[in-house]
């Protein structure tokens, strides 16, 4: 730097050499001010809260300090009922919704007739509202007058109410999930297909692999880290599933036999008068630590794989 | 196996890539497929192995019409620029993955891919990831790749254009080890004229999608057939001059008057270009050619490049260490018979 612009420099900060020393601070303050207040107080706060037993928010009273809210949500039939959904929704969501895109990817990844149109289409719940989609799923699974129930009759099955009951009704939700998480799904393989390079192919076709071989053999291993990415941060998303509850359900579905663990959070915060916000507080740290566990655990088995 | 290509033409929408090219490849030769970039010969080599289909003409592997066969039928090995090993697998699982799609049982496939490492000379790097492999080891775990089954013309895509300056020199010698030790027919593409001459029993040469020279290296060198073909070949590049054919000599741009006995048979009044190579010319010759003035003197220890004026021409010329010439001197110059041409100016073609 020249002597001038030192000076200059110089003559625009003048509070002086700690000024100088610590001017990253002024560009991290607004964001930090927006961390800080938004997610880091939240997060501490509801690790405190999981621990004041009888913790009334209006006063911030509290009768001890202790384990008690643990022991009463994971003794509550409802949580466990939510922790039942919650996994059943896990493993079935993630391991066919990853097949799925890594399929629907792979064909929009050749060089197909109408490819464009194909990838608008199915990009098209990404940009649409949830809550419009929900609806026209409603429609869709309506016992009466749906086109499901429309197409099962046509290969001979009689209607199922797919809403309203509870044996149909838990399947629905994961149809709906399924179908919602495939677009982010598959613009992350696509972009990972993208980056294979094309010689590989070529060369497995020179030695005369078809293309199921070259699919299984070339494309899913050299796809295998953005398969892992997508199921990590979709394992993630999905052990938070709520949000489907409301157009499809209004609710968690006939008996509260829908319950998610957040939905169980969102219960005792809100739905129940007055709200128990400790035992909101440690559902919502035990979610926490189930799905940090269950991150690890795949960054573990990735790990793993790639020696 | 003999490999016979007849009026090859290969079209890229407006563009001809490869425009009636006819040639034989010998069974068991090691074949450059030389010429500057975008000649068409990474486009030939890819019509031979079947990836890219011909537009017209024909290929034929021994007598069998290959022409409409996929590469996988036509048995062809193919070792890519950027090798193209497989990253998710190991060497020995990259040379087995051939085998495997041939269905060859598990015992015998590590057993052939095994030996074949040990040909190219990387048995000790059989449970590496490509990524833990230098660009050298690399090539040759491709080699063994291509090679391990068997097929029946191996073919090679700049096979060293990715190493550097002193792999490159000992990776040439090793394809020309295992071409020779397997037997198998290779063809190369490069556009690097020191590695096609160095290594390969034939050189075809490639200029705008046409076949300009095929020859062996040194009857390439010695005996170009158009101008491209002088110019290509050789270091430092051929001297090239323009002049006129006027009294049995060529009078050159500038008005040098060069005597040569090339000249007898060429019309007076042609225009032609007269190509010198540097050690072609002799410098303060008794045999007088013609008088040029030493424009600058390069020392190079074991000989002098000098730059000579004729005319209004430079061109190089070596001279002995020992003997010593000043800027501006006005020398002798004499010509050897070898490596002296005289081409057409206006088709380029050779004359004399």
């Amino acid at each position: 730097m020249s002597d001038v612009a030192k000076k200059q420099k110089k003559s625009h900060f003048s509070w002086g050499k700690f000024k100088n020393k610590s001017e990253w601070l002024i560009y991290l303050f607004p964001f930090a001010i927006g961390v800080i207040i938004f997610t880091l107080y939240p997060i501490v706060n509801v690790f405190m809260i999981s621990f004041k037993e009888g913790f009334d928010y209006i006063s911030k009273d509290f009768t001890a300090w202790g384990l008690g809210n643990y022991l009463y949500v994971l003794k509550d039939p409802y949580f466990i009922q939510a922790l039942k959904n919650t996994f059943s929704y896990v493993f079935i969501v993630i391991p066919v919704s990853t097949c799925l895109a890594v399929v629907i990817a792979t064909l929009l990844n050749q060089k197909i007739k109408f490819s464009g149109l194909f990838q608008t289409a199915y990009f098209l719940p990404m940009v649409t509202s949830t809550i419009a989609i929900g609806f026209a799923w409603r429609f869709m699974f309506n016992y009466k007058s749906g086109i499901i129930n429309y197409l099962l009759s046509l290969i001979g099955v009689n209607a199922i109410d797919w809403l309203q009951n509870a044996t149909y009704n838990f399947t629905a939700l994961c149809v709906y999930g399924i179908w919602a998480i495939l677009p982010f799904t598959i613009i992350l393989l696509l972009s990972g297909l993208q980056n294979i390079d094309p010689m590989y192919y070529t060369a497995a076709k020179v030695d005369g692999a078809g293309p199921l071989r070259i699919f299984f053999r070339v494309t899913i291993p050299l796809l295998a880290p953005t398969i892992f990415l997508v199921i990590m941060v979709n394992t993630i998303s999905c052990f938070k599933v709520f949000n489907e509850l409301f157009p499809l359900f209004q609710g968690p579905g006939i008996a509260n036999n829908l319950f998610t663990v957040v939905y169980y959070i969102y219960y005792q915060f809100r739905v129940l008068i007055p709200s128990r916000y400790g035992y909101a507080s440690a559902a919502a740290v035990m979610l926490f630590l189930i799905i940090f566990v269950f991150t690890m655990f795949q960054r573990f088995v990735e790990k793993k794989l790639k020696n | 196996m003999k490999v016979t290509i007849q009026n090859l033409t290969k079209q890229f929408a407006t563009v001809t890539a490869v425009n009636d090219f006819s040639a034989v490849i010998e069974s068991g030769e090691l074949i450059a497929l030389l010429g500057p970039s975008g000649c068409g010969k990474s486009t030939m080599l890819n019509m031979i192995s079947g990836i890219l289909p011909v537009t017209e003409g024909k290929i034929f592997f021994d007598e069998e019409d290959v022409t409409d066969l996929t590469p996988e039928k036509r048995g062809v090995g193919l070792v890519f620029q950027n090798y193209a090993l497989y990253p998710h697998m190991t060497v020995l699982e990259n040379i087995c993955f051939p085998l495997e799609i041939k269905k060859v049982k598990k015992e015998e496939r590590i057993a052939r891919a095994k030996e074949m490492a040990k040909l190219v000379h990387v048995d000790m790097l059989l449970d590496r990831k490509p990524s833990q492999l230098s660009g050298g080891q690399q090539q040759r775990v491709a080699i063994a790749r291509a090679l391990v089954k068997q097929p029946r013309i191996l073919l090679l895509d700049e096979p060293l254009s990715n190493l550097d300056a002193r792999l490159r020199i000992e990776m040439r010698e090793e394809i020309r080890r295992i071409q020779q030790e397997t037997g198998v027919t290779t063809v190369f593409v490069t556009h690097d004229q020191e590695e096609a001459m160095s290594i390969s029993d034939h050189i075809v040469l490639m200029k705008d999608g046409f076949l300009q020279q095929m020859a062996r290296p040194q009857e390439l060198y010695d005996e170009p057939a158009n101008c491209f073909v002088a110019d290509f070949l050789g270091t430092p590049p051929i001297n090239k001059t323009y002049g006129v054919v006027r009294n049995g000599a060529i009078v050159l741009d500038g008005g040098c008057e060069v005597k040569t006995s090339l000249v007898k048979d060429i019309e007076e009044g042609h225009e032609v270009i007269l190509s010198m190579r540097a050690e072609s010319l002799i410098i303060d010759e008794e045999e007088q050619a013609c008088l040029g003035t030493i424009d600058e003197v390069y020392v190079m220890g074991k000989e002098i490049l000098a730059y000579v004026t004729l005319g209004n021409t430079k061109v190089r010329a070596y001279i002995p260490a020992e003997r010593h010439f000043e800027k501006g001197q006005t020398v002798k110059i004499g010509l050897r018979n070898r490596g002296v041409f005289v081409f057409d100016k206006e088709t380029g073609e050779r004359l004399a």
